[in-house]
């Protein structure tokens, strides 16, 4: 009965208290909104088809058209056609209007057309014999040049993926050429053959797909990263309004009352522990819910919460009771509302940078990456991850969960010592 | 008169003090008294209602109530007690109604009879028609009323006061101290009151006890005590014992 009469005052009073209510609830959903709106631009530009090219073409001949087919086939850029000089090009992509430029010169197709025939020519006489001699010679043979351009803050990953992206249509293209020469070569020679038809597609391909349990293939992005990201965040930044209305008791009077009650201070403290673990679990299925509702009326991508509600409860709660032992250390440790509120928000914000919150720790250098584990935040993502974009089971999940459950027993064992260090001074 | 308040060569010295707080401090509280515990600041009052009322044990020496010990019988001894914080300790966003329905449930009480306690005593003290607005929006007076209902609700053995009165208007000055006149003829209720008003405390308290720098200086029936002394109230018999030195820390 005195549980229960302390829930019911805790409820009470949070529900009394805006400004707490406030933290605890709009700024996770304000935060999702605005980082996953930012970041998604940034995922896009890596993932999907928004990479602005530009394209000039001088050829107006086979392989510019086909070279243009290929990459808008490719889906991976949005291409603007225009006819400007080189410095023109240097510049627009200077300025940002472009990633990337290519310019096809005059003749390019041309030139890929006089290049094949002599290499079949010289291929064919080399069969009959006569190596020395080609039915082209006097051919220039110096590699044909299509200029390349990118914007200087390009990463050099990204340059790299995009040069061999054109390369491998231009090798299909030349391979195409090649095969047409063949063709006309050998016409000349076998006047009643057929002309021969050869595949130019390549023999070997590279299946590629994302390694995660049963069969999941959602690709991680800014809404898989930033709502359970933002959702910890909050749930951890319970900690100043939790530490706030301790230390309130204490300042009032109202914990040396409760002290003075046969075993009413722990009941209340317990009472507190329950409330705020039942508050993050809501901001939890809250947070869940802009990522499934919200953020696609928005152009986002829907959240995936995975297979296993069971299992994110499991991750939620552990998360949660974290959080809270983490707000009755605060609260026990610091002695006044300030305090609490800097070291909270300070200790928070730290412990979000170095575990992955802001900056997801799969781009974080090696260094970073190493001290992300001591973060209880980055359990928690690497558990919520896990199980929204590889399907994980417990198996796979118990050694974060551990660590949570583990760091709540620590923060409750600080607390009570501290609490008992502070009497006794 | 029976003993209540049994304590027993208590000392008590803070980690990082130079001196003791409380030193080898002897004193008994008998069963319905008004025991007046009065000393400047830094006497080491603090500390002592501290350890009556189980917040720490004693450094040395021992503190009964009622026959039982905080260290040993802690829920005995705590349930004994009814504790009035010189703060207004109670929650600013809930009722007077919520805080003492709260408060009593910690208590241990429940049902209609904590219901009928709680609306006797706001009836007593002139809350009834405001039980249902928040504390903040209470008076300081309203407010040091509530605290006291607080209190009382469990009907301690022994009520602990520390300034009751401090910063109220006359009117609810009065009202407290007609309430625990009453409760302690009526119901026998032991009260322990400490104050820096003298002139209230002569008034209030049938015994009373100077203690400075932790030790008790003296105890003793408030007329007899005036007497004693050879003075005409207890202000200065106060003053004549703990002297007019300021008592800066």
């Amino acid at each position: 009965m005195k549980l229960l009469y302390s829930l019911y005052k805790e409820y009470k009073v949070l529900i009394r208290d805006r400004a707490g209510l406030a933290i605890t609830f709009i700024m996770p959903t304000v935060l999702i909104l605005i980082m996953t709106l930012i970041q998604d631009s940034t995922f896009k530009s890596v993932n999907e088809s928004s990479v602005p090219l530009l394209y000039v073409d001088r050829d107006h001949d086979s392989l510019s058209e086909t070279l243009e087919k290929y990459i808008a086939n490719s889906k991976f850029f949005v291409i603007t056609k225009k006819q400007l000089s080189n410095d023109e090009v240097k510049k627009e992509i200077a300025q940002g209007h472009y990633f990337i430029g290519i310019i096809v010169p005059e003749h390019t197709s041309q030139k890929l057309r006089e290049r094949s025939t002599a290499r079949i020519a010289k291929l064919l006489n080399s069969f009959s014999g006569d190596s020395t001699r080609t039915e082209a010679e006097g051919t220039d043979t110096s590699k044909i040049a299509l200029n390349l351009f990118f914007d200087p803050i390009t990463k050099k990953s990204f340059k790299t993926t995009i040069s061999n992206s054109v390369e491998r249509i231009i090798s299909q293209i030349e391979m195409q050429g090649m095969v047409s020469a063949l063709n006309a070569k050998m016409s000349e020679t076998f006047p009643d053959a057929k002309p021969a038809a050869m595949e130019t597609t390549p023999l070997v391909s590279v299946t590629e797909e994302y390694a995660s349990y049963n069969n999941s293939t959602i690709i991680p992005n800014a809404v898989q990263h930033n709502v359970p990201a933002w959702t910890l965040f909050a749930m951890f930044f319970i900690c100043i309004p939790l530490g706030g209305n301790i230390i309130r008791e204490r300042e009032d009077g109202s914990a040396f009352r409760l002290l003075t009650m046969p075993g009413s201070y722990f009941i209340v403290m317990l009472g507190k522990l329950i409330t705020y673990t039942l508050v993050s679990l809501i901001q939890f299925g809250l947070m869940l819910l802009v990522g499934l509702l919200v953020l696609p009326l928005l152009g986002l991508p829907q959240l995936n919460t995975g297979d296993s509600l069971p299992l994110l409860f499991l991750i939620a709660l552990s998360a949660g009771l974290a959080a809270t032992g983490f707000g009755l250390l605060v609260g026990t440790v610091a002695s006044t509302h300030d305090q609490a509120a800097l070291f909270g928000a300070v200790f928070i914000i730290i412990l979000a940078a170095i575990g992955g919150v802001w900056v997801p720790t799969f781009v974080m250098p090696d260094i970073m990456k190493t001290i992300s584990v001591v973060s209880p935040l980055n359990w928690g993502l690497e558990s919520f991850y896990a199980v929204f974009i590889r399907n994980s089971t417990l198996k796979e999940i118990w050694p974060e969960i551990l660590k949570l459950w583990l760091f709540f027993g620590f923060t409750l064992g600080a607390s009570y010592l501290f609490h008992k260090y502070k009497r006794m001074k | 008169m029976s003993v209540l308040v049994n304590i027993q060569h208590v000392s008590k010295q803070y980690k990082e003090a130079t001196r003791p707080a409380v030193s080898n401090l002897s004193m008994t509280i008998e069963k319905g008294d008004v025991f007046g515990l009065l000393g400047p600041n830094g006497a080491g009052k603090t500390t002592l209602i501290s350890m009556l009322c189980g917040l720490f044990p004693p450094g040395t020496g021992k503190i009964l109530i009622n026959g039982h010990s905080h260290e040993t019988h802690s829920r005995e001894s705590k349930q004994a007690i009814g504790v009035v914080p010189q703060e207004i300790a109670l929650y600013p966003k809930l009722t007077a109604w919520e805080n003492l329905n709260f408060l009593g449930h910690m208590y241990g009480l429940k049902g209609e009879a904590l219901k009928e306690t709680i609306r006797m005593h706001l009836s007593v003290l002139g809350l009834e028609a405001n039980m249902h607005q928040k504390i903040n929006s209470y008076s300081g007076g309203m407010k040091r009323r509530v605290n006291l209902i607080a209190g009382l609700l469990h009907n301690p053995q022994l009520l602990i006061l520390d300034e009751p009165t401090v910063g109220v208007d006359i009117q609810s000055k009065q009202a407290i101290i007609d309430h625990l006149k009453k409760m302690n003829r009526e119901q026998g209720m032991t009260i322990l009151y400490t104050s820096h008003h003298l002139e209230e405390a002569e008034d209030f308290c049938n015994v009373i006890a100077i203690i400075d720098h932790g030790e008790l200086i003296t105890q003793g029936k408030t007329k007899e005590l005036i007497a004693q002394y050879d003075c005409n109230s207890i202000e200065e018999v106060y003053l004549k014992i703990t002297g007019n030195k300021f008592r800066d820390k």
